[in-house]
């Protein structure tokens, strides 16, 4: 059964497709990209997966429940982790607390009781956690840093590794690499090829740069005016003839 | 550095003096130096492209040429006019054009209301509706979408946006910051399309760009950046052997 | 139809005045994107100069002329050039308090310079205002009513068709969004800001004059309530459309007439008028502008940037020390790093050891001081300063660490003592048991205001806890079995068993334990699990969600929490005055105490302790004070006003990060001289790496 499995999701802005009737499917453990023209509907898809914007029609399945009448929050807690293409950082928390906040959100709740009563310091178990994935993504000598003096590409890590914490069975990247340079984005190449052995963490890859995108995902699906253009192994559908004309242009 | 080009001066200028003149440069971030003594020169219609790692400081040069950043110290000439320290409205009087980095674009305007903006100050109210037929018949997508607000398009159709209200009314230097960031490889390739057609007119180009192979292709000179100085500077030929050594520096490559 | 014409037409002439006003609040707005409350106050100065003027024997037309044309807009213009330039790309609460403070301060500024307040009636701008010239359907229109109207239509128009006919309508409101993004399309966005100030400025002023006539006499008191009709207009507008500011406008100045003609007299219907534009912003509030507009420009800034430099202006308790010549950064007191073990941490609490060393040194003089030699009215002031710093603390937690702007702070703390005494004295209840009621009771009502809020954040969110301040005010206070009208509320001081808190000292010890037990409360809640939700929801409250917080649950609790503390200070205040009145709470106060908190420092507990004691010393200052001496009291106010837009982390955390970063250049400069070994460095976590490179100022 597939992890994730979304149905005819439509979404307009001001009389303007986003979306239109999109299929989605992702199995457990398999790393999906999503390429399309600018305005194809890429960051819309995300934000409906997640309820950060509620379609004007479909259905999301996770794990064969239906979680599209959950708010965000929910849905992140099920499992869903994500990054966004212009940074959402908590200003003022360092980097390791960043990962302890996702972390701490995921497995409990609020209680403004336990707070007052018991302290709440971290556990060591919470703490462990954070510290492993601060090591698989480099960051570990930053750790106590404010996330307000870091580089982009470091930024754009801290964000990955809140969407790690959980973890996640699901992780949606919205264009993680822009903003990189090569090696930086060789690295993160690295980091989710990686991440993919160790863990089997189902992947949404939105991203231009398709030498990540070759590198990293299984299936790829071109969207274009919101509708779906082509899907299939990366090669099959870059050798796609509208793909070409649409996304690609045809001199490459 | 000189770099001969196709176009000659304006009448008002000496010929031979550069469009933009970078002279011991200083930036500072705060308590951050960010650029230490950096200089080079663009002549009048030439192209020229700073390349460097993230946080070299390509992006301060280039504020700072066109007034968003204070200098730290040196000189900046535009057309041999000390323009240092002077506000961004002056710099762009002078024939400079800046696309910065990320989304630069008014979302409450309407794509319409963005150009009509930008071209009424730098070309006059006459010229407005050459100017959007002009950067229309370059970007479709645009025209389609002339009457919605900036805000409600995708990032990369605002980032398309964003380099149509410098294309339109390009005059003696534009300065192109991150200019693939978020765009597909068509409109990429559109994109330099049309920064051929602008230099054909006889503007100067800076190009910052993240993916250094095309930066080249369209470069006639390159400034390599590390960590806020020059390292090296040339032409595409001389350096490409050697590039990504001076990007990252001597040794095991640090990324970040 | 006669009738209902008779009570219509007097409305129009309000409406008009109310135009001006939320036009003025739009164009400022929609350039500057500072909503800018001190227009109150501005339109308070140029009414006061013409009606002056024209008492002194000047002619109508000369006094109208500097007071509009001069006066209004060289006011508008100074602020701008000293307050609100500076503020325009910070957070809301930054944004907000500068103009606040300023509505508050002016005023009184003018009334000093003015020396009294003219005894005349005050004219109409022109015509006679007694006159009547024309009937409608048989009701007469007057000439003040015909000048005011005819005055607002003309300068209307203009305004649109200077937007209209010019490019300076869509360049205003491209300033409203990257004023450095306009600079680079060659236009001198400085100078289309300070247009659009001068121009509504001048509505501004035209409003002060307008309203004058409408009232027997001019009263600073009338201009906030026209200021407060003139933000649900704005509402009306989205903040952004000017027709709809007029439309709205007109709306509200004849609907409050008509409710007026037609309500039955009595406390809930005379309570209703006042309480429309509260109505209003909660029926408005959540179609306005949802998406915050950011400065594309401002969010592409290099990190190694001016993150640094922003985290300095803009982030409540953040230092940046120097520690044997390397900087580090002092995260706020909310947040501890993490690894206790790591150098980071260690050079961090090294460094600010001896600050919180000198602040509890001091903290402890002053209890003991209280305790021993300090006088009876000393002694008074400083527990009125426990009990508001308890509702100071409460702002800490509400806006400090969650980001929740609250303009009704005042109003929980009322609502709290008022309960607690009715408590106390209608249902005998022991007092300390009342007051813990009276707690529950605000935060029963932090809960009623968390709820409909919800969706709203930033200047929307404050405005709405305003409006609900308001209708506290004009609602909640006069019913007699809460606020009880101007009459109030007695509160007995408690008793324990045989322990009597009624003496002095006994009190100020009681007021310190529920001092401490508040700052524990919502030091707690910040150093735990919940602070760093409340501090993730501040900085993003979409990225909060994504991570897995229930951002609702997380503002109704802190909501609530704070509210609760509140209305506990607001009981423990009645309590040690003996009686409570709708005044000591009313909206006013909200507002004074937001401003205060944000100066002297909402980053920080310490801060909430010491806006307390300033606030009561501020106040014991006014009363005590010869009546000339008292303005000095709003030139301070002013003039910290203008501080704040400089050190928006607040008077205490300001001297404490300079005295932290002091002794970090102190150990760095013990630490490059010769002796090795470093004589003289306390503290673990001192042998960081060896000093290099210089520190810059």
């Amino acid at each position: 059964m597939s992890l994730v499995t979304a149905r005819g999701i439509s979404k307009a802005f001001g009389g303007i497709d986003a979306l239109v009737n999109l299929d989605l499917d992702v199995e457990a453990g398999e790393a999906v990209g999503i390429a399309g023209p600018n305005g194809a509907g890429k960051t819309t898809l995300f934000n409906c997966l997640l309820g950060l914007v509620e379609p004007d029609a479909g259905t999301v399945e996770l794990d064969g429940r239906r979680i599209d009448r959950l708010p965000t929050w929910r849905r992140s807690r099920l499992g869903i982790g994500r990054t966004f293409q212009r940074l959402a950082l908590f200003e003022g928390m360092t980097v390791a607390e960043h990962l302890l906040v996702a972390e701490q959100a995921r497995r409990g709740g609020i209680s403004f009781v336990r707070d007052l009563v018991e302290r709440s310091e971290p556990r060591p178990s919470e703490l462990e956690r954070v510290d492993a994935t601060l090591e698989l993504l480099g960051l570990t000598d930053l750790a106590d840093r404010p996330v307000e003096g870091l580089s982009l590409g470091h930024a754009r890590l801290v964000e990955l590794g809140r969407a790690l914490m959980g973890p996640p069975r699901l992780l949606m990247l919205d264009e993680p690499s822009s903003g990189l340079d090569a090696a930086e984005t060789a690295r993160l190449a690295a980091i989710l090829t990686d991440l993919r052995h160790r863990s089997g963490t189902a992947i949404v890859l939105v991203e231009h740069d398709l030498q990540l995108v070759e590198a990293v995902v299984d299936r790829l699906y071109v969207l274009d005016f919101g509708q779906l253009l082509a899907v299939g192994t990366v090669r099959d559908v870059l050798a796609d003839e509208r793909v070409r004309q649409a996304y690609l242009g045809t001199d490459r | 550095m000189t770099v001969e080009a196709a176009a000659a001066g304006t009448a008002d200028t000496a010929p031979g003096t550069p469009v933009l003149e970078v002279d011991g440069l200083s930036a500072f971030y705060g308590h951050v130096r960010a650029l230490f003594d950096v200089s080079f020169t663009v002549a009048p219609g030439a192209s020229v492209a700073l390349v460097g790692a993230n946080g070299a400081g390509k992006s301060t040069v280039a504020r700072v040429v066109t007034g968003l950043v204070p200098a730290g110290g040196g000189t900046v000439r535009i057309d041999g006019a000390d323009v240092t320290g002077h506000p961004p409205w002056d710099i762009a009087r002078r024939g400079v054009t800046h696309v910065t980095e990320g989304r630069s674009v008014f979302s409450s305007l309407t794509v319409e209301e963005n150009l009509v903006l930008t071209f009424r100050a730098e070309l006059g109210a006459a010229a407005v509706p050459a100017a959007l037929e002009r950067v229309f018949g370059t970007f479709p997508r645009l025209g389609e979408r002339r009457g919605q607000s900036a805000g409600t398009l995708s990032g990369g159709e605002q980032r398309m946006l964003a380099l149509a209200r410098a294309l339109g009314a390009p005059q003696r230097l534009l300065v192109v910051d991150e200019l693939s960031f978020g765009l597909a490889p068509v409109i990429v390739e559109q994109v330099y399309a049309a920064l051929d057609d602008v230099r054909a007119d006889g503007c100067a180009l800076l190009l910052i760009e993240q993916h250094v192979d095309r930066a080249l292709r369209a470069a006639d000179h390159v400034v390599v950046l590390r960590k806020g100085a020059v390292v090296a500077a040339g032409t595409p030929a001389e350096l490409s052997a050697s590039l990504d050594e001076l990007v990252l520096g001597p040794g095991p490559a640090e990324a970040g | 139809m006669t009738e209902l014409l008779s009570y219509a037409i007097p409305g129009i002439p309000f409406g008009c005045v109310f135009a001006l006003m939320a036009i003025g609040l739009v164009l400022t707005y929609t350039t500057s994107g500072v909503f800018n409350l001190a227009f109150g106050a501005q339109a308070f100065v140029s009414g006061l100069a013409f009606v002056s003027l024209i008492a002194d024997g000047w002619p109508r037309w000369a006094a109208a002329v500097l007071a509009i044309v001069v006066l209004g807009p060289a006011v508008g213009l100074a602020l701008d050039r000293l307050l609100f330039r500076r503020v325009r790309t910070a957070s809301p609460v930054v944004k907000l308090v500068p103009s606040l403070g300023l509505l508050i301060a002016l005023p009184q500024l003018a009334l000093i310079i003015a020396g009294s307040v003219p005894t005349i009636a005050p004219p109409a701008l022109f015509l006679n205002a007694q006159h009547v010239y024309l009937h409608v359907d048989g009701v007469p229109v007057s000439g003040l009513e015909l000048s005011i109207m005819l005055a607002t239509a003309v300068v209307v128009a203009a305004l649109l068709l200077l937007a209209r006919l010019t490019p300076f309508g869509l360049r205003m409101r491209a300033v409203v969004e990257s004023p450095r993004l306009v600079e680079l399309s060659g236009i001198n966005a400085s100078r289309v800001g300070a247009t659009a100030w001068v121009i509504s400025s001048c509505f501004a002023g035209l409003a002060g004059v307008l309203l004058a006539p409408l009232y027997s006499q001019i009263d600073p008191q009338n201009y906030t309530v026209l200021l407060v009709w003139g933000i649900a207009a704005a509402v009306i507008a989205r903040f952004e459309s000017v027709p709809l500011a007029l439309i709205g406008s007109l709306a509200l100045g004849v609907g409050q007439q008509v409710l007026a003609g037609y309500l039955p007299p009595g406390v809930i219907a005379s309570g209703l008028r006042p309480s429309l534009p509260f109505l209003v912003l909660l029926v408005f509030l959540p179609f306005g502008r949802r998406n915050r507009i950011e400065d594309p420009l401002a969010g592409c800034d290099p990190p190694p940037s001016t993150l640094v430099e922003d985290a300095r202006r803009y982030r409540p308790a953040s230092t940046l020390a120097v520690d044997g010549g390397r900087a580090t950064q002092v995260v706020g007191v909310w947040h501890r790093a993490l690894r206790a073990g790591s150098s980071e941490s260690l050079a961090a609490r090294a460094l600010r050891r001896p600050t919180s060393v000198v602040a509890w040194t001091l903290a402890g003089l002053a209890v003991l001081s209280a305790l021993t030699w300090v006088s009876a009215d000393w002694l008074l002031t400083m527990t009125q300063g426990l009990a508001f710093g308890t509702v100071f603390v409460s702002l800490t937690l509400l806006t400090g660490m969650s980001g929740q702007i609250s303009l009704c702070q005042a109003a929980f703390a009322g609502v709290g003592g008022f309960a607690a005494g009715q408590l106390a004295t209608q249902m005998g209840w022991p007092v300390l048991v009342a007051g813990v009621a009276g707690g529950a009771a605000a935060a029963l009502l932090g809960v009623i205001v968390a709820l409909p809020t919800l969706r709203l954040a930033g200047l929307p969110l404050a405005l709405a806890t305003l409006a609900f301040a308001l209708l506290a005010d004009n609602v909640l206070f006069p019913v007699s079995w809460l606020g009880d009208g101007a009459s109030g509320v007695r509160i007995p001081r408690p008793s324990v068993g045989p322990v009597r808190f009624t003496a002095s000292r006994p009190f100020f010890l009681l007021a310190l334990v529920l001092l401490a037990v508040s700052a524990g409360v919502v030091k707690r809640i910040g150093d735990g699990t919940t602070g760093r939700y409340l501090a993730a929801m501040r900085g993003s409250e979409t990225a909060a969600s994504s991570v897995g917080i229930d951002v609702h649950r997380l503002r109704i609790g802190v909501f609530a929490i704070s509210a609760g503390i509140a209305g506990v200070g607001g009981a423990l205040y009645g309590s040690l005055q003996g009686s409570l009145v709708p005044n000591d709470f009313n909206y006013q106060v909200s507002l004074v105490l937001l401003v205060v908190a944000a100066i002297v420092g909402l980053g920080s507990i310490g801060g909430a302790v010491v806006a307390g004691l300033v606030y009561t010393a501020l106040q014991r200052a006014v009363a005590t004070l010869p009546s000339r001496y008292a303005g000095l009291v709003a030139v301070l106010f002013g003039l910290a006003t203008l501080s704040y837009t400089r050190h928006p982390e607040g008077i205490v955390d300001f001297l404490g990060g300079r005295f932290t970063e002091l002794w970090g250049r102190l150990l760095a400069a013990t630490r490059q001289a010769p002796r090795a070994g470093g004589a003289g460095v306390p503290g673990p976590g001192a042998e960081p790496e060896p000093a290099h490179g210089t520190v810059r100022p």
